[in-house]
């Protein structure tokens, strides 16, 4: 490096034109800068590619103070002070890379080499060279960087990983691998990875590798089991790869494992669920047929036994037990038909949903109650826009929009004036139905759990059946949407229907 | 009023035919009656009554739910008798399951489906429907 500078130096010194130009050119070539500090002077000189190196103008006047400033603050620039004096004072040459920000604002790195020239003694100069080496140390730092990358990568893998040679013995592994078995990373370094293997699954693997040597394939994927240091055994999925050298020729293999254990197990166990849940649903279909044939032909026959006892024997029905009976296959004819109302809900099928404008329904729903609302001057306020459509199975929304109405009227306060008030709002997913009143009101602390549920009445009114709630649950959930409740005895009740719109 | 022979009912439900006779009876409707409690027995005995030349019933009230040959299976069989369509058939059951309506309409012998317990309103309508044919 001193035979290099010399010549580079001393020709930038003759001042010759020619030489000059040539030792310039070829500094560039190597990106070499040279620069000398004379102390005696106090002058600096740097040549053509010490100031390009610096991203400076030709022209440019370097200082010992703005040389120094070129250097990165903190480390780059205590460093590079710290050496210089003692070259100056103890007049000891140095070798090292810095960072330094050029003109431009660039970052480089460079590698500095400076001796001091003495005479009679003292130093009388600082002489050295610069050299670019921004590229090679960027390049060294991004493979380290990558290197570090795959190491943490492969050491961290939430999978097991391990690298194995040709001929089966684990080269190397990450503790996840190591996890999965419950061995030691000790234990299992050199062992062959198909000792590690379930009987059963051994045979999977020689073909695939074969082809994968061959290069027929460059990667395969199996689902194998491994026996665990304990004896025990975990479902994986393994995948393997394998790793070439420049020649093309394979070096080793990667064996990528997934336990999926856990997931088979959930696995089984939806599918159990889903076969219970499939047999339920049938046992449910069955039972509504039974109600839906059986029951109502038993019923269906009191009914006409009855009827014709009344035309054939018409003094029995003076039996003060007749009216009774007749009440009672009343009733249960009534329960049966109410029962199989709900289960034909249960049954209804989601295609049927049809786009049905909501103000429109609501008229007609309306339409309903027109005595009730002359007889209990009802107040109904409707703010629903013209363009909502909701999607529906248009016999629900009707019954939906009746059995809430009709409640809302049945159940209203003897001392208020009802007033009602349904409202519509559009959402991205949902068309929001609020139906609310002043009425009597539900305690919902008392009867959360059973407001929507069969044969619950909370009033005592002649008509209450228990049954318009329980039907409207079913059929909002039928067409895929909600129905919330909220309500304060002797305030009023809301209801919030979620059902979807035309674009869903 | 037209003169009805033979009403035959097809039905495994005792109750169901004691009431309905005596419904028809008291209609001055009919007097004879015909009763198979399933398809293949009404199946056998109309095929008898029509090898040894009498009449096929004028009308047939025919249940779907029965034992060993239901009404489908029945009605599947009986169209493919001679003179099948002399008859007037009824669909007379507890079903109210809409497939089983949907699928009386694609069999032209049956007139109508009625929707058990059967009144004598019902019963009346029938008969209407018979003598203006």
């Amino acid at each position: 490096m001193k035979e290099l500078y010399n010549q580079l130096f001393q020709k930038h010194k003759t001042e010759d034109n020619t030489s000059l130009t040539y030792m310039d050119s070829l500094q560039r070539d190597i990106a070499i800068g040279s620069w000398e500090v004379n102390l005696q002077t106090d002058t600096v000189i740097w040549s053509a590619m010490t100031k390009t190196i610096h991203e400076v103008e030709q022209d440019y006047q370097p200082n010992v103070k703005e040389g120094v400033n070129f250097f990165l603050e903190g480390y780059n620039r205590d460093l590079i002070s710290l050496l210089f004096a003692r070259a100056v004072n103890d007049q000891q040459s140095y070798d090292r890379e810095f960072q330094l920000k050029t003109a431009k604002n660039n970052i480089k790195w460079v590698r500095i080499v400076a001796y001091p020239v003495i005479e009679d003694n003292k130093t009388k100069k600082v002489i050295g060279v610069l050299q670019d080496i921004t590229e090679k140390n960027n390049t060294l730092n991004e493979l380290k960087l990558k290197e570090e990358l795959i190491r943490t990568t492969f050491e961290h893998a939430p999978n097991g990983m391990a690298l194995v040679s040709l001929s089966g013995e684990i080269i190397t592994l990450n503790k996840t691998f190591c996890d999965y078995l419950g061995y030691t990373t000790e234990e299992l370094i050199g062992c062959k990875i198909n000792k590690l293997s379930h009987p059963g699954d051994i045979d999977i693997i020689p073909a695939n590798i074969k082809n994968l040597i061959d290069g027929v394939s460059d990667k395969f994927e199996c689902e194998k089991r491994y026996i665990k240091k304990d004896g025990s055994y975990i479902n994986c999925i393994l995948s393997i790869s394998i790793l070439r050298n420049e020649n093309n020729q394979p070096i080793h293999f990667i064996s990528h494992l997934i336990d999926i254990t856990e997931r088979k197990v959930a696995h089984k166990e939806v599918e159990t669920l889903l076969t219970t849940t499939k047999s339920q649903n049938e046992k449910l279909l069955n039972f509504a047929h039974i109600v839906s044939h059986n029951l109502r032909s038993h019923s269906g026959n009191l009914e006409m036994l009855l009827d014709i006892m009344k035309t054939d024997l018409p003094e029995c029905t003076e039996n003060e037990f007749f009216p009774l009976i007749e009440e009672a296959v009343n009733n249960l004819s009534e329960t049966i038909s109410n029962l199989n109302e709900v289960s034909i809900i249960n049954s209804k099928e989601s295609k049927d949903l049809k786009a049905v404008n909501l103000l429109k329904t609501t008229h007609t729903a309306l339409a309903n109650f027109k005595a009730s609302i002359i007889a209990t001057d009802a107040k109904i306020n409707i703010s629903i826009d013209s363009n909502i459509y909701v999607l529906v199975i248009p016999a629900y929304l009707d019954s939906i929009l009746f059995n809430l109405i009709s409640n809302s009227i049945k159940y209203k306060r003897p001392d208020a004036t009802p007033v009602i008030n349904i409202s519509a709002q559009q959402t991205t997913d949902f068309i929001k139905i609020t139906v609310s009143d002043n009425g009597l009101g539900i305690d919902l602390d008392l009867h959360k759990n059973k407001i929507f549920g069969l044969y619950k009445t909370f009033h005592k009114h002649q008509e209450a059946r228990g049954l318009g709630l329980y039907i409207t649950k079913n059929q909002v959930e039928a067409m895929n949407g909600k129905i919330n409740v909220s309500s304060k005895p002797n305030e009023g009740t809301t209801f919030t229907i979620h059902l979807k719109h035309e674009a869903h | 009023m037209k003169h009805i022979d033979t009403t035959c009912l097809i039905d495994d439900d005792r109750i169901f035919i004691f009431a309905a006779k005596r419904i028809l009876k008291a209609t001055n409707f009919c007097n004879n009656f015909t009763i198979y409690n399933n398809g293949a027995e009404a199946l056998t005995g109309l095929r008898d009554i029509i090898k040894s030349g009498n009449n096929i019933p004028d009308l047939i009230l025919l249940d779907l739910n029965m034992p060993i040959m239901d009404g489908w299976q029945f009605l599947d069989e009986f169209v493919k008798i001679e003179n099948s369509k002399k008859t007037t058939l009824y669909i007379v059951s507890s079903s109210i399951d809409p497939a089983d309506s949907e699928k009386a309409k694609q069999y032209e012998q049956i007139t109508d489906f009625i929707v058990k317990p059967i009144t004598k309103d019902a019963l009346t309508e029938i008969v209407n429907t018979i003598n203006t044919k």
